[in-house]
């Protein structure tokens, strides 16, 4: 046991003189996560970072159209710009300079007051990425005027049957309706409150919550599998030899180098998500037990692949094309880069297949989703599994001497 | 006493008969030289010497152990220094070192003595925190040869420790050896330059297709050479006759033939080499190469096999 540990600890000593392991385990992942979080969200505060600029062309010039552009201007994420005209509005769109023009015709507040139809115009280009989140912010205006013309229509005819007279003065009761509903508009009585499975309101969405555990899980592969392939490299140096002729057990010279890499494993999750807690504003979650727990479960797994690979590929320069192949498509389809829920089903069942699958739905349930230890141990035992499996076979497969 | 015993050892891979019907033995305090051309199947025999190998068949015991009924007691009981430079190019020369000692288990603060001593021993006390990946190739054969030693083993076995190494190394290399032969350490050196056995070996076992084809000490086994080796080629095949003049020539003492040429070995070389241009003129003869060989290991290679040394 002795041996294992000096062996453990010789591997994570050269590991520590190694200097590309400082770029590989903690520039690189977090460069990468800040990246791709920058592009795909925001930072340290999740979706507030993205700002989208929204020309807003009023020919009507009234008050209803006032209380567009007011519910505009508040919408979060949204930028309202009154300084183009039209023509100057459409050419940014075209030249791709904006997402989207909102044309607020002429004769619309009248429209609205008298219960006519009338409509907001959103012009998108086709494919534009922020175009759905753009229809659905005019969609939720227009059917909030919608409902003030509904309110108007229901007033006036309800108080047509209560009088009987018709000699009312509807413009004047159709003006503090809508006042009134406007009102409710911008400040709704009624609001929608998501809560999740464990009872708690829902944050905000940050990128990162999803960003830090995919990354750490990816770039915890490459530092546990570039460790694995160390194996062969001592191989073909010749230490491995040497320590095998030394009165060493073979477990544990082997059971050694495992320790290691599982170690730097859990190091290179730990430290991104620290980085992650500190920089990047990442919710942990409710069950630090839990992160700990699919944590060494995915570090578990990831080492048993490595044996796996150790005892099925002969050389260090055939190993790292497959590694880095494998590392890559498994964390593509199995939600380091994009969380499973939001890829198509055949992807999700595909991926299923991958360890990282089971560690990033493990991880989006404890961090984004705010489940617990139960929500959680199916996964963790599938990894231990998945561990076991890849273990069994990597040591009955691996050779220790070679020919 | 022998501390090595090696009796008919064979090792097979597959169709390939790496060591075959191996014997010898090594005496205390011994420096024995297993000498042939790569692939002949010294670095196999050290193998299974080591442990790393299990015999096919055959028995090797070391210090009474034997290497198949008691590898932990054989480990404990040698130092090997492979043909490999077996270090770890990141860790400088006192953390390759310990490393290597803990694995040994050389307790803590002997292994710091042990780890000052060798590295004055090889020289490299004054590199000693430098990492080896930036020592020179000799450099790191003795320091490969440091880390043999660090379980103070009785028995050493060093396979072509001077491979690539310059002539200074080469030259603190066998200083080194021959400084722990004088301490009664047990040594087993292989290489397939003779000259460093006739140099540093107390006796030879040339090797060639796995097997010993010679055994004694350098100085007998050149003796066997007589006062020199002639070969010449020659154009035709003789016939008997002509083989049974030459043989008769005073100053030649034997002739063989091989393929289109001849081998004599002689009482004195070049006396001999006039006799026998002598009857080839006067027979018309004609030579197609001539060559005399040095009274040496390479040249009593040569002459067994047939084959040059470093090219077969």
């Amino acid at each position: 046991m002795k041996k294992l540990l000096y062996i453990a600890w010789n591997e994570l000593l050269l590991l520590r003189k190694d200097k590309m392991a400082v770029v590989w385990m903690i520039i690189l992942p977090l460069g990468m996560t800040t990246i791709m979080g920058l592009v795909f969200g925001g930072f340290g505060g999740g979706s507030e970072a993205v700002v989208i600029d929204l020309p807003v062309v009023d020919h009507d010039g009234g008050e209803m159209a006032a209380v567009v552009l007011d519910i505009l201007s508040q919408t979060e994420n949204l930028h309202v710009e009154m300084e183009y005209d039209e023509e100057t509005a459409r050419q940014l769109l075209a030249d791709g300079k904006r997402a989207g023009v909102v044309l607020i015709p002429s004769g619309f507040s009248a429209a609205i007051t008298s219960g006519q139809p009338t409509v907001l115009e959103l012009i998108v280009t086709p494919g534009g990425q922020t175009a759905p989140l753009l229809e659905g912010m005019v969609r939720g205006v227009t059917s909030g005027f919608s409902n003030v013309q509904t309110s108007v229509e229901v007033a006036i005819s309800e108080v047509q049957r209560a009088t009987g007279s018709t000699n009312l003065d509807y413009e004047g009761i159709a003006r503090r309706v809508a006042a009134t509903a406007l009102e409710r508009l911008e400040d709704p009585p009624v609001r929608a409150r998501i809560t999740t499975v464990g009872g708690e309101e829902e944050e905000e969405f940050n990128i990162f919550d999803q960003a830090v555990p995919g990354y750490a899980v990816m770039f915890a592969m490459f530092t546990v599998l570039s460790a694995a392939g160390g194996i062969l490299e001592e191989k073909e140096r010749g230490t491995f030899k040497r320590l095998l002729i030394a009165p060493i057990p073979e477990w544990s010279l082997l059971g050694g180098k495992l320790l290691a890499q599982f170690l730097m494993g859990v190091g290179q999750i730990a430290l991104m998500f620290l980085a992650g807690a500190l920089i990047f504003r990442v919710q942990l979650g409710n069950s630090l037990l839990g992160l700990l727990l699919i944590t060494l479960a995915t570090c578990w797994a990831t080492t048993s692949l490595g044996i796996l690979l150790v005892a099925l590929i002969r050389s260090r320069k055939q190993i790292h094309p497959i590694t880095t192949l494998i590392i890559l498509g498994s964390s593509a389809i199995g939600g380091s880069w994009f969380p499973l829920f939001m890829m198509p089903k055949a992807v999700q069942q595909v991926g299923r297949v991958t360890l990282v699958a089971w560690a990033m739905e493990g991880y989006n349930r404890l961090m984004i989703l705010g489940g617990g230890l139960a929500d959680v141990w199916v996964n963790i035992g599938v990894l231990i599994l998945y561990g076991a499996v890849c273990f069994a076979v990597g040591l009955k497969l691996f050779r220790f001497k070679e020919a | 006493m022998a501390l090595v015993e090696v009796n008919n050892l064979s090792k097979i891979y597959g169709d390939v008969q790496a060591v075959d019907g191996v014997s010898f033995e090594i005496q205390q305090g011994e420096i024995f030289g297993l000498l042939g051309p790569n692939g002949a199947g010294k670095t196999t025999t050290i193998n299974v010497l080591c442990t790393y190998t299990e015999p096919t068949a055959g028995e090797v015991t070391i210090a009474g152990h034997s290497v198949t009924a008691e590898p932990e007691a054989v480990k404990r009981a040698i130092g090997v220094v492979p043909q490999d430079i077996a270090l770890y190019p990141d860790l400088n020369g006192v953390e390759n070192l310990r490393f290597f000692g803990r694995m040994y288990d050389v307790p803590k603060a002997r292994l710091e003595q042990c780890i000052g001593e060798l590295l004055e021993l090889v020289g490299l006390a004054e590199h000693a925190r430098k990492r080896v990946e930036h020592y020179s190739g000799g450099m790191k054969r003795r320091l490969n040869l440091a880390v043999g030693l660090l379980s103070e083993p009785r028995f050493l076995m060093l396979d072509e420790p001077t491979v690539g190494v310059d002539p200074q190394s080469r030259n603190a290399i066998f200083e080194n050896i021959q400084a722990l032969s004088r301490q009664g350490l047990t040594i087993l050196y292989t290489t397939h330059y003779m000259e460093e056995a006739e140099l540093l070996c107390d006796r030879v076992a040339i090797m060639d297709e796995g097997q010993i084809i010679a055994l004694d000490t350098p100085q007998n086994l050149i003796n066997t050479l007589g006062m020199g080796i002639i070969h010449i080629g020659v154009k035709d095949d003789l016939h008997e006759e002509m083989l049974a003049r030459l043989r008769a020539l005073p100053q030649v003492k034997a002739v063989t033939c091989r393929d289109d040429t001849l081998a004599f070995e002689t009482k004195d070389a070049q006396r001999a080499l006039l006799e026998i241009i002598g009857l080839f003129n006067k027979t018309d003869t004609v030579m197609t190469s001539l060559e005399i060989l040095e009274p040496n290991l390479e040249s009593v290679f040569i002459q067994l096999t047939g084959k040059q040394l470093r090219d077969s």
